[in-house]
């Protein structure tokens, strides 16, 4: 079989804030259109890794590489310019502010009126209006205020948005906390939807039932450390929680 | 899909007048309370609504609105800048001293540049040491104040410059008018303009509503912050050189208090104390409600003092209504 490099590397990452140790030599891989989950406790690293990843902050140690170079984020503006994108649920949206203007935040379409660069509201908010539309989610207009949307609509603008962006990684930390059923299946719909799209998703949580559905692999984190890394076909949820649990790997799925 | 859009379409259409749309204009409220006191103050003073009164009025809520387009333009940032007041004394001062001294044009450059450098170190000092900048800018003040009182011993310096920087800013032009109204008026459009219409006003909202989402969208907000920081300061010191450039005269304790009037005009023209949501539209008619009372309670034979407890009331109800229409919207 031919090697195909993987989207993202992520070699021997290690961070500490102060005394304590957030990640110890962690290494993590991204195939090109793969579900990843990324599973753990409170506190076991995930959101230290992935912000790394994101630009948030630098590693005190390591190496990342995607799409075969390798990258040195210093600041969100840098790994989203790559093509990497984060949705959170706390941190995606602006509250405050419209539909439309939180789509393009940072992204801010401009024309040329004589001298001075416009923002293109109109065209900020029609391609605004036809993406949110597509994914299903029923607002009057661009202009309403992100407050007044459910957790499940936050969640598929922020991804809706990745997807108009063309993203090649897709970050989604916690996306299920606090939805209810229907939009659990609708945000999953969507994270297969952006798979067949061939965008790769890191699918972070520590709850399994949320992401075994969906992801092809799994990468288990426990104080820092990474403790196992299954394929879907090796291992059932219950498994994967007694990994969680325990710390280490059985013998029978090390392979 | 398409029937969606259709959907989509008919509802948007229902709405275009409805009381809703209008309601969401942010400056609404400050436009009704504007309304009002126009027309209580014609009523009871046959003198309110005359020419001369009317420019009266702009050359006060010029000098007033200046400041405080600078001021909501920070706050909506999300950050506070209580040392505008002596950023304006300290400017006035330094404007008259140096234009004695040299001309009237290098004098203004100066002082600008020295305003945005105080701005910048508002800026810097908030940033760097995390203090809200409630505190940071308290301490300015003080300092700038103090400083000014101290150097000057409270002597007041007149003008006795050449006229080109006064007459740009605030001599005459003709029936009453002043070329400081056309700044306040010009100003009030070019911030609008960049808060609403630019890349730059998206980020100064995304900013002051929530930091981190900013920052994980790619927004530097920490320039942000300091370039909103370094424009309250400019503003306020264009401001102070106004003022002085009226009066002919410079005092070290001019404009005391008057920090708290801009960011009365600001919060009565919808703009949220906590960030992320302001019109500088509604801030010029908060600032022209300031200014009317000012001189409309006089006219009504009201002791000057009624003003400030006017306002103070005024500012109350005029938050709690923009809060409460918010809360409809939100």
């Amino acid at each position: 079989m031919q090697k195909i490099t993987p989207l993202v590397k992520m070699v021997d990452i290690e961070k500490n804030f102060g005394a304590v140790q957030a990640l110890k030599k962690v290494n993590v891989e991204v195939q090109p259109g793969e579900i990843l989950g990324l599973l753990g406790d409170n506190g076991a690293g995930k959101s230290t890794l992935i912000k790394i990843l994101a630009g948030v902050f630098p590693p005190d140690a390591g190496e990342i590489f995607f799409e075969g170079k390798q990258v040195n984020f210093l600041s969100p503006k840098d790994a989203r310019a790559s093509g990497i994108e984060t949705v959170h649920q706390a941190l995606s949206l602006v509250n405050v502010m419209s539909i439309s203007r939180n789509f393009f935040l940072g992204r801010e379409p401009t024309k040329k009126i004589g001298p001075v660069n416009l923002l293109d509201r109109k065209k900020m908010d029609e391609e605004c209006k036809k993406a949110v539309t597509g994914l299903g989610v029923r607002v009057r207009s661009p202009h309403e205020f992100v407050s007044i949307l459910s957790g499940g609509e936050r969640q598929a603008i922020s991804i809706g948005r990745a997807m108009h962006f063309k993203v090649k990684l897709l970050i989604l930390d916690e996306p299920l906390t606090a939805l209810s059923v229907r939009e659990t299946k609708e945000v999953l719909r969507q994270v297969e939807k952006a798979k067949e799209s061939g965008v790769s998703v890191i699918f972070i949580t520590h709850n399994v039932y949320h992401v075994y559905p969906v992801a092809e692999r799994f990468v288990m984190l426990d104080k820092g450390i990474k403790i196992g890394e299954v394929y879907k076909k090796d291992a059932s949820p219950e498994d994967i929680i007694e990994i969680i649990a325990t710390g280490k790997m059985p013998q029978e799925l090390k392979s | 899909m398409k029937e969606v859009s259709d959907n989509l379409k008919t509802e948007t259409k229902g709405q275009v007048l409805s009381f809703s749309q209008i309601r969401r204009w942010p400056e609404f409220g400050v436009i009704i309370a504007f309304i009002i006191l126009l027309t209580i103050f014609s009523i009871f003073s046959s003198k309110f609504l005359t020419l001369r009164n009317i420019t009266g009025i702009l050359t006060i809520v010029s000098e007033l609105g200046i400041m405080a387009i600078g001021i909501a333009f920070l706050m909506i940032a999300g950050e506070f800048d209580l040392s505008v007041s002596s950023v304006y004394a300290l400017s006035g001062f330094l404007f008259v001293t140096l234009a004695n001294k040299f001309n009237s044009p290098l004098a203004f450059i100066i002082t600008l540049a020295l305003a945005a450098f105080i701005g910048f170190c508002n800026g810097i000092i908030t940033l760097r040491s995390r203090i809200p900048s409630f505190i940071a800018t308290l301490g300015m003040m003080l300092f700038l104040r103090g400083t000014l009182l101290a150097v000057t011993g409270g002597e007041s310096v007149s003008y006795k410059a050449d006229a080109i920087m006064p007459s740009l800013l605030t001599r005459y032009i003709g029936y009453g008018f002043r070329p400081s109204h056309i700044w306040f008026l010009a100003l009030t459009l070019i911030f609008s303009m960049v808060l609403t219409n630019t890349r730059y006003g998206n980020w100064v909202f995304a900013t002051g509503g929530n930091k981190e989402v900013a920052r994980a969208m790619g927004v530097n907000v920490n320039k942000v912050k300091i370039i909103n920081f370094m424009l309250s300061s400019l503003m306020a010191s264009l401001s102070g050189c106004i003022v002085i450039s009226r009066f002919n005269l410079a005092n070290a304790s001019f404009g005391t208090g008057m920090e708290l009037e801009a960011i009365a005009s600001a919060v009565i023209g919808g703009t949220f104390l906590t960030g992320g949501y302001g019109t500088i539209i509604g801030v010029f008619f908060g600032a022209f409600l300031m200014g009317m009372m000012r001189t409309g309670l006089v006219m009504m034979g009201a002791p000057a003092y009624w003003y400030q407890a006017f306002v103070g009331a005024i500012l109350i109800i005029a938050a709690t209504i923009n809060l409460k229409l918010r809360r409809l919207e939100m």
